[in-house]
């Protein structure tokens, strides 16, 4: 083979990558000229403490943006995760008062959050209920049962391992970070190379196939809302141990904020599409907007407008190159 | 023959709208009894005036929904238009009338952005609005730098939301039947109406059969967009302020008041009777809990129960009677 040939062949190779995946190259290269603009206009970004903050304040929201990407490729969705997210906050600190040890109370807000998720997979893949609407049901249901049994009231007196793991705040940062690296890379791996990861796939790309080449989208469709809710039990776990004591309104808008990460991040609406690491660029990217702006001395409160503004033209960059290759 | 007419007429009465107020009516009678004065009068204007708002956004999100899009900005562009008209009549010294004509504009212009990114670049509505949805909060808080509040509206601008006709009628409610019987009209008894089922049907199908879909469905989203504007007038006029959080949440009030009505979320199926319908449930649930003294967390824990029942039972109606109607298919054979 010459090697004239051979260059062909490896350029060609190259655009088909950044072809197929486009919007995650585009929405890092995002990504990179913010870090490089904050690098020269505010260094200050990247002080070790500024930068654990930032990122500690996105993981949690990078294992719900996990779980999210699972339902969305599956053609679902979940906007009640905002809701769970604070039941699950709050049953941690119930049950860290009641002194019961660290690990078992990560397990309780595991499974309270895979049970909320239960509740959902039941009615939409037993039922067969759209999701939009029984997650709207749930979420509303959830957040207002939330008000009525803690009237608003925070989660006081936690033990003194609660926060942090009872460790200093840099091992317990620590562990926020190992335990959503953790989360993203088993995922990550599982989407791409085992069979579980590849159902969820074949049945958000087509049901009907999926079912005559004999899975179960039913089962695929109620397992991936479980490990939605399990998901979102650990994220709120993670948030939790940063703050003295629990909040019952936390996680509101959280779902907004997933979906948002999701979406930017490259994973079709339309189910069957996307990665996980595109989700991660989309996290990093929309929580670096609202640090950003401080460090550059712009104001602030227009945080969610850019966002709204970066959301808009990531979808909107991709319909028109479709429409230009039509 | 004969089993076809039994057929039809229990069909009629397992109509989603005939169950629908039959769950109105218990409500009716349940709150009667234990609600200090919840069947009188007074009370059932008072409801009608605090629905409006909600009651207005549902309306014109019934033809989103039909064609098979939803429209989750309506809120955020509620606060939005708040903010704006408060600008124009405060910073920018306009007359009230003036600044409510150019608040009506800014919204139209909103929804035809919702409407240009959706029908010109071909994406997800529920993405393109979830965008707007940040956007025009933001926007919002943008404005009013967070803090701001406009106050001090002229009287005859609020009692557009505060006052009475002949010491009775709430002033919003005119307006409100006014676009009520508006878009009644608009997707019952004309070809538009006509289009957006067909879109929500079947996208393709309708463009074969030589309709406008991408001018059919801006429409729905501009005109989402101007009520949203009106809708963010009246509640100014109601509670007297503009704050960049106005209307939050008001989205998804709207769209569960749809869906209770009867509106099939993937679009195709829906009217708007069963909406007002939908709206009055949620309204009345809301206040007939208040004067029974009962937490205002429990309605929302109704409505999303209520949602999830009535949903349930249709599926399970519709699969009851799939199975009835395979079981005679095998028996004429």
């Amino acid at each position: 083979m010459s090697k004239e040939k051979n260059q062909s062949l490896l350029t060609s190779a190259a655009t088909r990558t950044g072809n197929r995946h486009f919007r995650e190259l585009s929405v890092a290269a995002t990504l990179a000229v913010l870090l490089l603009v904050l690098a020269f206009a505010a260094p200050a970004f990247f002080g070790r403490q500024q930068l654990l903050t930032t990122l500690t304040t996105a993981a949690p929201v990078l294992i719900a943006a996990c779980g999210m990407a699972l339902v969305i490729i599956s053609r679902q969705i979940d906007i009640s995760i905002g809701s769970q997210f604070a039941l699950c906050s709050v049953l941690a600190g119930l049950l860290a008062q009641s002194g019961l040890p660290m690990p078992v109370v990560a397990l309780g807000a595991i499974a309270g959050g895979a049970v909320l998720g239960a509740f959902n997979g039941a009615l939409i893949a037993g039922l067969g209920l759209p999701s939009i609407v029984v997650t709207l049901a749930t979420m509303v249901t959830w957040r207002e049962a939330l008000r009525w049994w803690r009237e608003g009231e925070f989660v006081k007196d936690l033990p003194e391992r609660f926060q942090w793991f009872g460790g200093s705040q840099s091992s317990g940062q620590a562990a926020i970070l190992l335990g959503a690296g953790l989360v993203f890379g088993v995922l990550a791996f599982a989407m791409k190379h085992l069979a579980a990861g590849r159902f969820v796939y074949a049945v958000g790309t087509d049901r009907e196939a999926a079912r005559l080449a004999g899975l179960r989208p039913q089962g695929v469709t109620f397992g991936v809302f479980v490990l939605m809710g399990a998901l979102v039990g650990l994220a709120a776990l993670l948030n939790a141990i940063r703050f003295a004591d629990v909040d019952p309104k936390t996680g509101t808008g959280l779902e907004m904020q997933v979906i948002a990460a999701v979406v930017v991040g490259g994973v079709a609406i339309s189910g069957g599409r996307g990665n996980l690491w595109g989700v991660l660029v989309g996290v990093l990217l929309l929580a670096c907007i609202a640090p950003a702006l401080v460090f550059l001395q712009l104001p602030p409160q227009w945080e969610k407008a850019i966002q709204g503004a970066v959301i808009l033209l990531a979808v909107a960059a991709d319909g028109w190159r479709s429409r230009i290759g039509r | 023959m004969n089993t076809n007419g039994h057929e039809s007429r229990w069909k009629t009465l397992l109509r989603f709208e005939t169950l629908l107020l039959l769950v109105l009516a218990i409500e009716c009678l349940i709150f009667t009894r234990t609600g200090t004065n919840f069947a009188t009068q007074g009370n059932a204007l008072e409801i009608l005036k605090f629905s409006v708002e909600i009651g207005l956004l549902a309306l014109v999100m019934t033809p989103v929904i039909l064609t098979g899009g939803i429209d989750l900005s309506v809120g955020s562009l509620l606060g939005l238009c708040a903010v704006c008209f408060g600008k124009f009549w405060r910073d920018a010294g306009m007359a009230w009338p003036l600044a409510a004509v150019l608040t009506l504009g800014i919204g139209a212009l909103a929804g035809g952005v919702n409407a240009l990114l959706i029908t010109r670049l071909r994406l997800p509505p529920l993405i393109v609005t979830l965008g707007s949805f940040s956007l025009f909060r933001g926007l919002a808080e943008g404005i009013t730098h967070g803090v701001d509040n406009f106050t001090g509206f002229p009287a005859d601008f609020l009692a557009f939301g505060q006052g009475y006709y002949g010491g009775i009628i709430p002033a919003q409610v005119p307006v409100f039947a006014v676009v009520a019987v508006a878009v009644w009209l608009l997707v019952h008894r004309t070809t538009f109406g006509r289009s957006f089922r067909a879109i929500g049907f079947a996208p393709e199908g309708a463009r074969y059969a030589g309709l406008p879909v991408e001018r059919r469905i801006a429409l729905a989203y501009v005109l989402s967009g101007a009520v949203a504007a009106l809708a963010a007038m009246i509640y100014v006029a109601r509670v007297g302020q503009a704050k960049a959080d106005a209307g939050t949440g008001y989205e998804l009030l709207a769209i569960t008041a749809v869906v209770l009505g009867g509106t099939s979320i993937f679009g195709g199926i829906g009217t708007v009777h069963g909406t007002l319908l939908g709206v009055a449930t949620l309204a009345v649930l809301k206040n007939g809990l208040q004067l029974s003294d009962q937490p205002s967390e429990l309605a929302g824990i109704l409505t999303g129960a209520l949602l999830l029942t009535v949903l349930a039972g249709e599926a399970a109606a519709k699969k009851f009677s799939a199975r009835r109607a395979r079981l005679a298919a095998l028996n004429r054979s």
